[in-house]
């Protein structure tokens, strides 16, 4: 068999951790290949080193056959290597041609020949089915679009190796199935593809093979069409993994958060969410369901402070906290693990230790007269790191940008829980996660629920809010479409609800509402 | 790893301290005594080659020790507080500079500790006089202090202009409003007013047209205001005031090209070469001239003659050639010139007096 | 643990190092190229600095404002800010601390503290009004801060002259008496008649300070928390207008109290029309430093080292003054972009590990 990519026992090694050891893939001409694991197992690391970011402490990479050194990304260019990453690299206010041609700018004398680019990239979008208009501004096209475009920069550049680094992560649902379709016609006109991924469904969808690594380890290389989705998530986590949460039935206790009427400016100063009502009580996880930016954002910053209600009251455990600062709010018991965790979750140049007391650094024991007390932070941080199974390369002094995503987002979970709070706001508190690591945040958020805490949970994935809600509410531009019982409905009522579609089923769900 | 980035390092600042170590600590560089004299300058505010006072300074320096064979160094303190200059002068005088000249008031402070400081070492200050900061003056035996009467190198330098142009208007641009600088405005005034009465010009002088900018060095406001004098029908400027006199030559020299005729007179040293707009033409008319470099020289030479009037307080005027406006003017008359000689005699045998006080003048 | 700690300190040090050697070396080259031997004029410009008490005392001096405004820059980039205005900010200190001294005719313990205290407010003020213009309409503090530079010239070169002017001098107020000067007697002594003052003093306790608040306080936390990720900080309930005000009025405050070194201790009186090139130089003694206060201590006296040192360097070698400016402006700026050699130190470690 020809291979066009041999990755030969790779290793590599960061200060404190071995991110790549002894490993070996192999990429055929012509197949979409799957590199799966869980965050922080080196998947990234590993294509760095194909793509000549890194370079690896052992081991050799041939391309078609004969061993090359990628000193540089220039050099993976020359050899045909391309890679999407998961953040774009584009300039907004660049038109597509524009960007794609940047840095390779093809010159008629003194100026650049756009029409000439413009042409091909044309010709390059018809040919793959990728629908791009050369002409546009990155900032006028849609997120799935710019993920094309990063796609035809490649091309543009005639890869033929391509890389893709979790490229659904930022896609909704019609998008991901349209960019599995390019990718089947990329690798039918000859293209092959490593799919940087630890979504299983997605790897079933379009991967022909499947290498799994597991905390810098190679776990072994499947043909995805005669692997269930069950065998390779116990490659990647090393266990059984459960899809289901097992949660108890239990009774709703007093209300926790009780909303009036409220009312949020959203950022362009228009009604991001209007007249909302909702109760929380103790012991209930509530899901908030809806499609991006029909006003989940406005509703959370306005719980927790970040913006102000224009109307209505917001009442905590019956006191009303409407005018409270945030920290305050904290202080009443609310805790609340953020939609952005580079954003808002984290101070990325903090060690893990600085950020596990984000909202505490104040209070005793880990500061007195205004000093801090080092030592209690530290054993403090390094206990929440013990619960929540933060791995990190320097423990509790890692610099928290070095940890992977999921150990950010399980330290952020921790350092939320562990100031043991009456209602916890978890916005897509597994955005971007593996499924060990989400299956440990689910578990950790039923737990809290047992222990009669309240819960608002706002996510993006139906799933998961089935997975875990009591009952579910259903937004839509910025009004509450109405509230379910979890049980009581399918996914397919809610996603109808979620376009604003108001049913029969919807006045059923408010008389159960009624009978409580 | 990094250790061996470290030792690189410090292997490098090794040498180099070394180097320093190494070099033998105390003793000065060079033999003393006026056989072989070092002379030094530090500058003041500006640049050596300002076309000013730095300048005029130097190239006495310069000359003397051209012509005498000796040893010359300036430099160029960072900031022009009294330790800054302090410092420059310790650096002359640990490097051998035993002989020290100075151009400016600004370093009265810093002379009056410096003669006290260094007494082996001899000191010129030029246009002030040593004091602690109170105006108590104190000239000790190794300093000299050089004053120069600008008022009668402005009263010749407006005679002139008034003689030249005959009728028209006249306007002055000064920088800071010091002593040095009202002498100039003062005695032009007088300069002009002298003409009117006994040469039968007919000049004008409006007390809106004299200001003081109020910096050396602001180039645009000297233009700017320039501009507005020349606006209002003024036929000539005397700027005495750095950098903002280069504004208004540089304003004179573009309305020439364009067909105005207007004037500008210069200061401190001949000016004519910093306003040639074209060929060998110059906008300036004449220049009220401290013989600055004269005196740095004159210095220079009594040291070396071993008759350095050490202690005193030395004023050149006119009766001993210390101001004037250049020899050569290419833009007056050879009538003018001879009148202006003629008067200038009348200053040096004490025929004409001119005034260093304001009185009726203006500002 | 402890020695990747220590390996980190290193990096930081080693990348200073390297950066002052290159430019040590590019200054060579100019020098090559003036037709003056590197090594005696390096010899002089060392000994300049250093070769008696006296003129390690001025090194010194010449230190002590760069050490102020080197804190006040390296501050305000810990907390997220970019202060250029320490430059306005140390002239109106300055001004403070000198109207003050020409006002009062207190003891002279009591009027230090007085002047001190004047400085600080002084500089504070100046830099509260960039600090309210950021937190409450998101002006930038780099546009701002130039801005308030000029305000704080022409401020100055109002109201010296027309409060503070001597007998006929415009250009400066008039002399500070000896009992509101931060020079004092046994200090002068002790080197040699050198201007080196109580500044200095307040230099290196205000460096320890500063890496105190920075690294142990409940208030450095917050500021840093606010300047790293302000979104986070707020996320927090870390009010983050109050930091980024708090921050500029320290970083103010710093370079305030830089300006009563400069004009009430390296000089006796304030001089109008210039704005402090120490208030710019600052930034490149920061950046030296990789914005850590004590090492903006070693970083501001390497400084104070080339600055006292040049003249010396000039005077016996032929070296041109203006070249020697060069010379020393090649020096910083090569010190100043240790980023540049961070991304070369750390391909060396590359290279080294990719073999």
């Amino acid at each position: 068999m020809e291979y066009v990519v041999e990755m030969l026992n790779i290793r590599k090694e960061f200060p404190g951790i071995v991110a790549n050891d002894d490993i070996t893939l192999n990429l055929k001409k012509g197949e979409i290949l799957a590199l799966l694991g869980e965050n922080g197992a080196g998947k990234s690391t590993l294509m760095g080193i194909l793509f000549g970011m890194n370079q690896p402490d052992s081991g050799s990479i041939r391309i078609n056959g004969s061993e090359v050194q990628i000193s540089n990304p220039n050099a993976a260019n020359d050899l045909g290597i391309g890679m999407v990453h998961q953040h774009f690299k584009l300039v907004h206010n660049f038109t597509i041609t524009e960007n794609i041609i940047l840095g390779i700018e093809p010159k008629a004398w003194l100026t650049i020949d756009i029409k000439a680019a413009s042409k091909r990239i044309r010709e390059l979008s018809e040919l793959y089915g990728l629908n791009v208009d050369p002409d546009a501004k990155i900032e006028d096209v849609s997120v799935g679009m710019q993920q094309r475009v990063e796609i035809l920069k490649m091309l543009y550049r005639n890869a033929e190796i391509l890389i893709m680094d979790e490229p659904t992560a930022v896609l909704t649902p019609q998008e991901i199935s349209e960019l599995a379709n390019i990718m089947k016609r990329l690798v039918s006109e000859g293209k092959s593809i490593i799919l940087i991924t630890h979504k299983l469904k997605e790897i079933k969808a379009v991967a022909d093979r499947c290498t799994v690594i597991r905390r810098g380890k190679l776990i072994g290389t499947v043909d995805v069409a005669t692997t269930s989705q069950e065998e390779m998530a116990e490659m990647m986590v090393g266990r059984q993994v459960s899809f289901k949460v097992d949660k108890e039935q239990q009774e709703a206790g007093e209300v926790v958060l009780k909303l009036e009427d409220i009312s949020v400016l959203n950022s362009r100063k228009v009604m991001g969410l209007k007249n909302f009502s909702l109760e929380v009580r103790a012991g209930e996880i509530v899901g908030i369901a809806g499609v991006e930016g029909n006003g989940q954002t406005e509703l959370v910053e306005a719980i927790t402070g970040l913006r102000k209600a224009e109307a209505g009251r917001i009442f905590l455990k019956g006191k009303d906290i409407t005018e409270l600062p945030i920290r305050s709010r904290i202080r009443h018991g609310m805790a609340h693990i953020p939609e952005d965790r580079h954003k808002r979750g984290l101070v990325l140049d903090y060690t893990l230790e600085e950020n596990m007391v984000l909202e505490l650094y104040d209070c005793p024991p880990f500061s007195k007269n205004g000093l801090l007390n080092k030592a209690d932070i530290r054993s403090y941080a390094e206990e929440i790191m013990k619960h929540f199974d933060v791995r990190s390369g320097q423990g509790a002094i890692s610099v928290a940008r070095s940890l992977s995503g999921g150990n950010q987002q399980k330290a952020i979970v921790g350092r939320e829980l562990e100031q043991n709070p009456e209602l916890l706001i978890a916005v897509q508190p597994t955005r971007g996660l593996d499924v060990g690591s989400i299956e440990y945040i689910h578990k950790r958020l039923v737990e809290q629920r047992s222990k009669g805490k309240a819960i608002l949970l706002v996510s993006l994935e139906l799933s998961e809010i089935f997975n875990l809600s009591d009952r579910i509410a259903i937004v839509s531009n910025g009004e509450l479409v109405g509230v379910v019982d979890a049980d009581k409905t399918s996914e397919n009522e809610v996603g109808l609800m979620m376009t604003g579609i108001k049913r029969g089923e919807r006045l059923e769900a408010q008389n159960d509402q009624r009978h409580k | 790893m990094g250790k061996k980035l470290v030792s690189l390092a410090l292997a490098v600042m090794m040498v180099l301290l070394a180097l320093v170590g190494c070099s033998k600590p105390s003793t000065g560089p060079d033999g003393e005594g006026s056989a072989d004299l070092k002379v030094g300058m530090v500058t003041d505010a500006g640049t050596i080659d300002d076309k000013s006072f730095n300048q005029g300074t130097w190239e006495g320096v310069l000359k003397a020790g051209d012509n005498l064979k000796l040893s010359t160094q300036y430099l160029k303190p960072a900031g022009t507080t009294e330790g800054d200059y302090l410092k420059e002068i310790a650096n002359l005088y640990d490097a051998g500079f035993k002989f020290i000249v100075t151009p400016g008031y600004k370093f009265e402070t810093a002379i009056f500790q410096a003669q006290d400081r260094y007494t082996d070492a001899k000191f010129v200050l030029i246009d002030g006089s040593p004091h602690a900061g109170d105006y108590n003056v104190v000239v000790k035996e190794n300093t000299v202090s050089i004053f120069f009467a600008e008022h009668e190198s402005g009263f010749l330098a407006g005679l002139a202009t008034a003689l030249q142009l005959k009728e028209g208007e006249v306007g002055f641009i000064g920088g800071m409003e010091i002593p040095a600088v009202q002498k100039f405005n003062w005695g032009f005034q007088q300069g002009i007013d002298y003409a009117n009465e006994n040469y039968d010009t007919n000049i004008k002088m409006d007390k809106e047209n004299f200001v003081y900018q109020g910096s050396f060095d602001n180039v645009a406001a000297g233009q700017q205001l320039a501009a507005k004098m020349y606006d209002k029908g003024v036929n000539a400027i005397f700027a005495a005031a750095g950098g903002v006199g280069v504004g208004v030559i540089n304003e004179a020299k573009t309305r020439v090209k364009a067909g105005e005729e207007v004037w500008v007179v210069g200061v401190d040293v001949d000016q004519y070469s910093e306003g040639i707009y074209e060929g060998n033409k110059s906008i300036i008319l004449t220049s009220a001239m401290k013989e600055i470099g004269t005196a740095a020289y004159d210095m220079i030479k009594a040291e070396k003659d071993g008759k350095f009037p050490g202690g005193e307080i030395l004023t050149f005027d006119a009766k001993n050639n210390g101001v004037g406006i250049p020899a050569e003017n290419p833009n007056l008359s050879a009538d003018v010139t001879n009148k202006v000689a003629e008067v200038f005699k009348k200053l040096q045998s004490g025929e004409v007096k001119v005034s260093d006080e304001q009185g009726e003048l203006i500002k | 643990m402890k020695l990747k700690m220590i390996k980190g300190i290193n990096k930081n040090t080693i990348v200073s190092l390297l950066s002052i050697i290159l430019g040590l070396l590019a200054g060579a080259v100019l020098m090559l190229i003036t037709g003056s031997n590197p090594i005696d004029g390096y010899t002089y410009l060392f000994r300049g600095g250093f070769m008696n008490i006296e003129r390690f005392g001025n090194t010194l001096a010449t230190a002590t404002p760069l050490i102020f405004t080197g804190l006040s820059v390296a501050f305000a980039f810990k907390t997220g800010l970019f202060n250029i205005g320490a430059a306005g900010q140390m002239l109106f200190g300055g001004f403070c601390a000198t109207a003050v001294g020409l006002s009062l005719t207190w003891p002279k313990p009591l009027l230090l503290m007085a002047m001190v205290l004047s400085a600080i407010l002084g500089g504070a003020l100046w830099a509260l009004i960039p600090g309210l213009l950021k937190a409450r309409f998101n002006v930038h503090e780099v546009v701002s801060t130039i801005m308030m530079n000029w305000i704080s010239y022409w401020v100055v070169y109002y109201a010296v002259p027309a409060y503070l002017k001597g007998s006929f001098l415009e250009t400066e107020s008039r002399r500070l008496p000896h009992s509101a000067s931060l020079r004092v007697d046994w200090l002068t002594n002790l080197f040699n008649g050198s201007y080196i003052n109580l500044g200095i003093f307040l230099a290196i306790a205000a460096a320890l300070i500063i890496a105190f608040i920075l690294n142990r306080t409940v208030l450095g936390y917050e500021l840093k928390a606010v300047g790293f990720n302000r979104h986070a900080a707020e996320y927090a309930g870390i009010n983050v207008n109050k930091s980024i005000i708090l921050s500029m009025m320290i970083a103010g405050a710093l370079a305030g109290l830089g300006g009563a070194a400069l004009y009430t201790g390296n000089a006796f009186n304030i001089q109008i029309g210039v704005l402090p090139s120490q208030g710019f130089d600052g930034i490149a003694v920061s950046l030296l430093a990789s914005n850590s206060p004590i090492g903006v201590l070693g970083a501001a006296i390497f400084f104070g080292l080339l600055y006292s040192g040049r003249g010396f360097m000039n005077a016996m070698t032929k070296i041109p003054p203006e070249i020697a400016d060069t010379i020393i402006a090649t020096i910083i700026y090569f010190a100043a972009t240790n980023v540049l050699i961070e991304g070369f130190v750390d391909r060396i470690r590359r290279k080294k590990r990719g073999v």
